[in-house]
């Protein structure tokens, strides 16, 4: 054991008690930081030779303390979890509002809706039928008939434009989850340089952690821990990082709002057109896509075209203003099956209307137009619509609870990830306190040292001088 | 559980925003005046609110057809009144002329004048016209019930021509009663009787005798089509007060669906505030604090 051992421990305590209050500096600096996680120097007591040789002999006190790593805290298993929530999360919001645009796209319940304006039609043939010799009261059936065709228009063209707009949205967001790739690639790059090179990488790490997060809030993406600190994503079963290497995704579908049935919107591989089973704000928007929109899309067409066959075939029974056969009243403008998006008044003289159901010689019987009045009742068509818009009602409020219900487990989550990655403000003071204290003890052991090796040198010998 | 300043923030942050969210959505109930403004906000509330809608619409319509069903049943009953009195006129004048000998020929031809106009008036009303159509017409397209010349019936009425208004749901009540139900059918009509006692009077008072007979049957048919058409106006005036009542019921019955209790709402916004205001202070409280505040 040398003399001035003494002196080295002092020193290397001095040393990793300064490495402490830096350490301390940076975690409160970052306080507020997001998805910065808490540092702390691991401290060693720097112990003497464990190894017997002949003339080097230990005598068991250590040489000081020694403080190399500075350790990032961080639970991967809580890290894990805040991934898959994260994702369940952003898929929830997604749905919810997607269903909300849908409820927009119908203004329902009130006084601008397809019910009114079915309501109005119906009304409008009992006008008919009261007073079938008035012109106005036939032009004013034909204009309510010309409005709910446009009411089925609009919500069919709002519905179509929310389409697009999600695809558009979806398209940018696959950029967005191609550009997070590289850079986590170049991260890891970094990373193992780092590592292998024995450099602390823990702010890279940070880094890395946010735009994981941000892929698993995007995508649904879970990683995988390799050695030298590389992190390899997964999406949906798709390595998408893996080392220093990052594979490109694509959008893949029809870019038409009714032929997802044939072709549906997908997230895609660039290489090898593999499909990617995408979970977080991806899956939801797939869902909305492939699933809400095309449904009620659907549904309304089927409102439209039963409307017209059931509008058709009581018209067909009655009698015009000149005695023929009523004539169809609605149809499509392309000449197709009738849907919401085509379906067209086709009566444009107010006499083609066939209030009558008394054939022979023009007459004013009202009996035809009494009974397509009464297909309000009847038909079912205001029922049928009605449950849709109910239905929907249903599911948008369920999409809802289920947003609220993951939005409490995820902050769940994301309080437990803080409560072991985050800085404690009164912890880090406690800590610097203590570094303080120990720096400063530290010191006072060099003077002692100091005074000690001061008797030795300059007062032993001098007996009796 | 560890728990961190950026925890505390993060919770404290979540929590506010909660809050405002309610207070936000309370205030857009309270503004806006309605409870429900999409289907989420209550699935069972819309379906009952889109029922509710309806029906109030089609109770609107059936208000409309009822008032103008009224319109038809009371000028009919004028009408027939009015013409029941001229056929009273014919009447008395046919009774005069049946009184043989005591009437020169001079006389006879007066009331035989008298009696042609008579006619013509009783035509004249006979073909008069609701919204114009001739309410004694039936169905037709044409502008008259009766030939104002031969005093024949051109309308179109028989069965399943009557002209019905829907009152309710469920009934539909007739507003109109064609010329031969009110006048009898063609040949012993009011208006070839009325002829035949006009070419009676002068060259056959006998047969007046059994003109007369004619002449009550044919009243008699007159006044009970005036009776038939004023219960179906006592109906009428029923319907209307059932509709009027539904219609109200309907009003109240959207209100409970759709309208905000505003008492209970402003005691929600009210609590909702004092719960906001407390979440404030507290968070106020316990982000501030930090072991700093007590070190030297």
């Amino acid at each position: 054991m040398s003399t001035f051992s003494g002196l080295n421990a002092a020193t290397t305590a001095l040393w990793a008690n300064r490495r402490g209050l830096d350490v301390t500096g940076q975690n409160i600096a970052n306080v507020n930081t997001e998805g910065y996680s808490r540092q702390r120097v691991d401290l060693a007591a720097i112990g003497g030779s464990a190894v017997p040789a002949f003339f080097s002999t230990t005598t068991g006190i250590g040489q000081g303390v020694s403080a190399d790593d500075v350790l990032r805290i961080r639970d991967i298993f809580l890290e894990g979890r805040g991934h898959t929530e994260h994702a369940n999360l952003t898929q929830a919001t997604a749905e919810s509002e997607s269903y909300e645009l849908v409820e927009q796209a119908f203004r329902e319940p009130g006084s601008t809706g397809v019910q009114k304006m079915l309501s109005e039609v119906w009304s409008g043939w009992q006008d008919v039928a009261n007073n079938p010799a008035d012109p106005a009261a036939r032009g004013q059936v034909l204009k309510r008939l010309e409005t709910l065709a446009g009411g089925l228009h609009f919500s069919q063209e709002q519905l179509g434009g929310q389409w697009t707009q999600t695809r558009e949205n979806l398209a940018v967001l696959v950029d967005d989850v191609n550009a997070a790739a590289d850079n986590i690639a170049v991260l890891n790059v970094a990373i193992q340089r780092a590592t292998q090179g024995n450099l602390p990488a823990n702010d890279l790490a940070d880094q890395r952690d946010v735009l994981v997060m941000k892929l698993a809030d995007q995508m649904g993406a879970t990683v995988r821990h390799g050695k030298d600190g590389l992190l390899d994503v997964i999406v949906g079963g798709i390595t998408l990082v893996s080392g220093g290497s990052a594979a490109k995704l694509a959008l893949a579908g029809t870019s038409d709002p009714d032929g997802t049935g044939s072709d549906p919107m997908r997230v895609v591989t660039a290489v090898g057109n593999l499909n990617v089973r995408v979970g977080g704000t991806a899956g939801g928007q797939l869902t909305a896509m492939n699933t809400v929109i095309p449904g009620y899309r659907t549904q309304l067409d089927e409102i439209a075209s039963n409307l017209a066959t059931v509008l058709n075939t009581a018209h067909a029974e009655g009698f015009d203003r000149t005695g023929a056969a009523g004539g169809p009243v609605f149809g499509s403008s392309d000449g197709g099956p009738v849907t919401a998006a085509n379906i067209t008044v086709l009566i444009t003289n107010t006499d083609r209307i066939a209030a009558s159901g008394v054939a022979g010689a023009a007459n004013l019987d009202r009996t035809n137009a009494d009974r397509i009045a009464q297909l309000a009742k009847t038909a079912g068509i205001d029922d049928g619509y009605r449950e849709m818009i109910v239905g929907l009602g249903v599911q948008s409020a369920v999409s809802q609870r289920n947003f609220a219900i993951q939005s409490s487990i995820t902050s769940t989550v994301d309080a437990a990830r803080e409560s072991v990655a985050g800085v404690n403000l009164d912890e880090e003071l406690t800590n610097m306190l203590s570094y303080q204290h120990a720096y400063a003890a530290a010191g006072r052991m060099i003077t002692a040292i100091d005074e000690a090796l001061d008797v030795l040198i300059n007062r032993t010998g001098v007996v009796g001088r | 559980m560890r728990i961190t300043q950026r925890a505390v923030t993060l919770t404290s942050l979540q929590g506010l925003n909660r809050n405002l969210d309610s207070f936000s959505k309370l205030q857009e109930q309270l503004t806006s005046g309605r409870m429900l403004t999409a289907p989420s906000d209550s699935p069972t509330g819309t379906n009952r609110a889109m029922q509710t809608r309806a029906e109030q619409d089609a109770t609107a319509q059936y208000a409309r057809n009822i008032s103008d069903g009224q319109s038809w049943l009371n000028q009919t009953d004028s009408t027939l009144q009015q013409m029941l009195n001229v056929a009273r006129r014919v009447r008395d004048l046919t009774v005069q002329g049946s009184n043989t000998g005591a009437m020169s020929d001079t006389a006879r031809q007066a009331l035989a004048a008298e009696t042609s106009t008579l006619r013509e008036s009783l035509l004249g009303m006979a073909n008069t016209t609701v919204a114009g159509r001739p309410m004694f017409g039936g169905i037709t397209a044409g502008p008259k019930a009766y030939d104002t010349v031969t005093g024949a019936y051109v309308g179109q009425a028989g069965a399943g021509t009557e002209m019905l208004r829907r009152v309710s749901g469920t009934d539909s009540v007739r507003v109109d009663i064609s010329g031969p139900e009110a006048f009898e059918a063609a040949g012993t009509d009011l208006f070839s009787l009325v002829s035949r006692i006009t070419t009676n009077l002068t060259a056959d008072p006998a047969g007046l005798e059994q003109d007369l007979a004619d002449l009550d049957v044919v009243m008699n048919k007159m006044k009970s089509a005036v009776a038939d058409v004023g219960a179906r106006s006592a109906r009428m005036d029923r319907e209307a007060d059932i509709n009027m009542g539904q219609g109200i019921a309907l009003e109240k019955g959207l209100s409970q669906v759709e309208d905000i209790d505003l008492p209970n709402m402003m005691m929600r916004l009210q609590m909702q505030q004092t719960g906001y205001e407390a979440a404030l202070s507290a968070t106020a409280k316990s982000i501030s604090p930090t072991l700093m505040d007590y070190l030297r």
